[in-house]
């Protein structure tokens, strides 16, 4: 009995009380096309044999939207960190661009996919264009951040002991930076990602984003839900696998406790990371 | 004197600071009309000229009050629902061990899965109807405003607790002296996060099934391929949210805050 | 060992209306193999003179001359906090400032680990490690370079009277073996007492308003009479300071 009040047991038991909840759901819901548990399970277990009414298998179409991502990313932070550092630095670049940083953290990323979509045309341009204007504001800001806050009392240490610039750039700049770089990751990915799929939707014709609104297009029930699933699933491996363990990595010098936070292990924003 | 040179040394900086912040305006404005003159088409970068015009007829032919009024009539059922729900959940999550592992995937995968999953599926489930987006704005806010809550329950002070039980206090001054005081930013956190999410939601799934709405108007003109109706209508969305975020939630925190402040110091 | 010059040295910090004024016009030489103590109250600028001694801080006037046989002096500065790179273990704190970083300076370095017994942390973070043994890797640290100036401000000021009296016997025997020129920044007059051979005081506005040897033998009982007896008598002079101050 004691078993049923592990955590383990809660966790078990929540993903037992969902699918239990979804059969029956069926049918009290006002429409016959939320599929059953089964049907979506058997169409989950399809796709992932590459046996799929849809042009790509989802293997292809994750591996591209994550290509799209990264790429975007790439750039978010390569535009980014100059201009965080710059606006961290120096006042008068804090007045000039703080404003639009902080509009372009409050722009629904639903805006930056049409825009894109609107300018590019489909293909993979304006996915990539819109994951990187999604994620360029939380890059700008927290490295700005960051460079506020780079301790003072370690470089005065090191100008005592006469380190030169390259050792006190790799070990006590970029470390202390290191967090906010990490919180910028984290948020501007999570929008980045969001919007990735939305300008997949409206400006692509390939990606997961495009495939799940082909489900939709096709009336095909257990496709939306399946490939929900899907995305579900890539969330918590990204949140919890990659970005725990890199977390625990990054940070494995903070004493105890700090670093296993569940959610926000970053210095700001975290709650900013409030986008669709 | 020394005050007053301070004074003008604070109103020349205050002077600068400006200068700066307007500097930023001007070359935003300034590039963007370049652009549009000079670069590319008026239709692919529209001055902000014809964008201004178009709102002021947005606002002028009463579009405006139609479309804001049936978003935000979507925000304020889903919201107050997502709102009590996290909440609710947030102060389960954030006492008892067992319910955050019952409950933390679900609101981690609503938190980080787009948007988009959720405005499909719930046009899936509840077709072209005003429920949709209502059923996405409850999934997706209630998420954020748990999150909120559970840091203001982690934030209050074990000691100040056991304290009021070593006095022998009941739970009811326990939540109202201790929890409330602690937890009041958070909730309100937890209010301007929720409610911004949802505004996003909202208007997304509008632009996939509405009938009105802001989204809707957006995905017209995005079908129409009118660029300047477009960001017409996205920085009227613009102006409006922040209104809402800056000027009535955040001043409404101010208010209640203003409690938090007398109550601490009595 | 360095010999320190410091000549009409003045410190003002702009921002003030008038600027404020940490250092006034002070001069003063340390020899070799002292150990040399700076009381005075807080806010007198001591801490600024240390600054301004290390580079950290420029000086408005005035000179300042560090050279070990006509070089520049190699300088450790263990300050009122440990300052330690959190992210990085204690070993590779004191590899930090090592000029090369060669296996002879990795060797070296975990020798004055050893030293202030912490020998067995070397791999482990800072973090990990408390308050005092944290000053500790401090120590270690400015002793590692083999400075030939050492600089200390309040080193033990914030730690327990325990450990900073054991702190002090460790940099006594630390001094008694090494003979580094050490300029120590204090306010707590018994432990200037205690552990110098020169004391200078300063007072509010950055005045040097004395200089005192102080001709006891080593090691001093703070118990002895003799120490009681220069304590009480810095004490009063620290005081009558107070009272100018005021
Ligand atoms: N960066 C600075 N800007 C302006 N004034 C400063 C600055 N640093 C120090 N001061 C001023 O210079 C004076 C001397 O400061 P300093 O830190 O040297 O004092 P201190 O003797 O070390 O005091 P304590 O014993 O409290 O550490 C103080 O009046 C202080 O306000
Ligand atoms: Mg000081």
């Amino acid at each position: 009995m004691a078993w049923v009040r592990s955590p383990r047991a809660a966790r078990l038991l929540s993903w037992g009380c969902f699918l239990a909840a979804w059969q029956v759901a069926v049918p009290l819901l006002p429409t016959d096309l939320l599929p059953t548990p089964s049907a979506v399970a058997a169409f989950m277990v399809a796709e992932l044999r590459r046996d799929t009414l849809a042009p790509h298998t989802v293997y292809a179409s994750f591996g591209l939207s994550f290509q799209r991502l990264g790429v975007g990313l790439f750039l978010a932070f390569a535009a980014g960190v100059p201009l965080g550092l710059l606006m961290g630095l120096r006042r008068w670049a804090e007045d000039f661009l703080h404003d639009f940083a902080v509009a372009g953290l409050a722009m629904p990323s639903l805006a930056w996919a049409l825009v894109a979509g609107m300018w590019f045309g489909f293909g993979d341009l304006a996915p990539v264009v819109t994951v990187t204007l999604a994620a360029v504001p939380f890059v700008v800001i927290n490295v700005a951040e960051g460079a506020r806050n780079v301790p003072a009392d370690l470089l005065q240490m090191s100008t005592a002991y006469r380190v030169g610039r390259t050792a006190v750039i790799r070990h006590v700049i970029l470390p202390a930076l290191m967090p906010f770089f990490f919180a910028a990751l984290r948020y501007g990915l999570a929008n980045a990602w969001k919007g990735l799929v939305l300008a997949e939707v409206w400006a692509s014709t390939e990606g997961a984003g495009w495939v799940i609104k082909f489900w939709y297009d096709a009336h095909r029930s257990q496709g939306i839900v399946g490939y929900a699933l899907f995305f579900v699933l890539v969330a918590l491996l990204i949140e919890r696998v990659v970005f725990g363990r890199l977390s625990r990595w990054v940070f494995r010098w903070r004493p105890a406790r700090q670093h296993d936070s569940p959610d926000g292990a970053g210095p700001v924003t975290a709650g900013a990371s409030g986008r669709a | 004197m020394s005050r007053a040179r301070t004074l003008v040394r604070d109103t020349g900086e205050r002077w600068r600071r400006w200068a700066w912040r307007l500097a930023g305006y001007a070359v935003f404005l300034g590039a963007w009309q370049g652009v549009s003159t000079f670069l590319v088409e008026g239709f692919v970068v529209p001055p902000p000229r014809a964008i201004l015009t178009e709102m002021g007829g947005i606002v002028a032919s009463g579009q405006v009050w139609i479309h804001f009024g049936a978003t935000l009539r979507t925000i304020a059922i889903g919201f107050a629902v997502a709102y009590a729900l996290g909440a609710a959940a947030g102060m389960l999550m954030g006492r008892s061990r067992w319910w955050e592992a019952f409950l933390s995937d679900w609101v981690l995968a609503t938190l980080t899965t787009p948007g988009l999953i959720f405005a499909l599926v719930a046009a899936m489930i509840f077709g072209l109807g005003p429920a949709g987006p209502v059923a996405a704005v409850i999934v997706t806010s209630f998420s954020y405003v748990a999150v909120n809550v559970v840091e203001g329950v982690k934030a209050v002070p074990h000691e100040l607790v056991d304290m009021a039980r070593a006095f022998g206090r009941g739970p009811a001054p326990v939540v109202r002296h201790i929890y409330l005081p602690f937890l009041a930013p958070y909730l309100f956190t937890a209010v301007r996060y929720g409610f911004s999410i949802a505004w996003k939601i909202a208007t997304l799934s509008e632009v996939i099934v509405g009938t009105a709405g802001i989204g809707f108007m957006m995905r017209q003109k995005f079908q129409e391929f009118s660029m300047t109706g477009f960001l017409a209508w996205v920085l009227l969305f613009f102006a409006f949210a922040l209104f809402l975020e800056r000027v009535v939630v955040q001043r409404g925190m101010r208010r209640v805050l203003r409690w938090r402040v007398t109550a601490a110091v009595r | 060992m360095a010999g320190v010059r410091v000549r009409e040295l003045r410190k003002e910090f702009p921002g003030g209306d008038p600027p404020v004024v940490a250092i006034e016009d002070i001069s003063f030489t340390v020899d070799g193999q002292e150990f040399v103590s700076v009381v005075g109250p807080s806010g007198c600028g001591k801490s600024t003179l240390l600054n301004i001694l290390s580079g950290i801080d420029t000086a408005t006037r005035g000179q300042v001359d560090i050279t070990q046989n006509g070089r520049p002096a190699r300088l450790g500065y263990v300050f009122q906090s440990a300052r330690l790179l959190p992210w990085r273990s204690v070993l590779d704190n004191l590899l930090f400032v090592q000029p090369a970083r060669g296996p002879a300076d990795r060797e070296r370095c975990r020798r004055y680990l050893d030293m202030v017994r912490l020998g067995h942390t070397a791999g482990q973070y800072p973090g990990q490690l408390s308050g005092g043994m944290q000053q500790r890797v401090g120590i270690a640290r400015a002793f590692s370079i083999e400075p030939d100036l050492l600089l200390m401000d309040e080193p033990f000021s914030h730690l327990d009277a325990i450990t900073a009296r054991s702190l002090r016997r460790e940099l006594h025997d630390l001094w008694q073996e090494t003979r580094k020129t050490v300029l120590f920044v204090t306010h707590d007059v018994s432990e200037a007492v205690e552990l110098s051979t020169r004391i200078l005081m300063l007072a509010p506005g950055g005045r040097l308003v004395a200089d005192l040897p102080v001709r006891l033998p080593f090691p001093r009982d703070p118990a002895a009479d003799e120490v009681a007896l220069a304590r009480a008598d810095l004490l009063r002079r620290f005081e009558s300071l107070d009272l100018l101050a005021g």
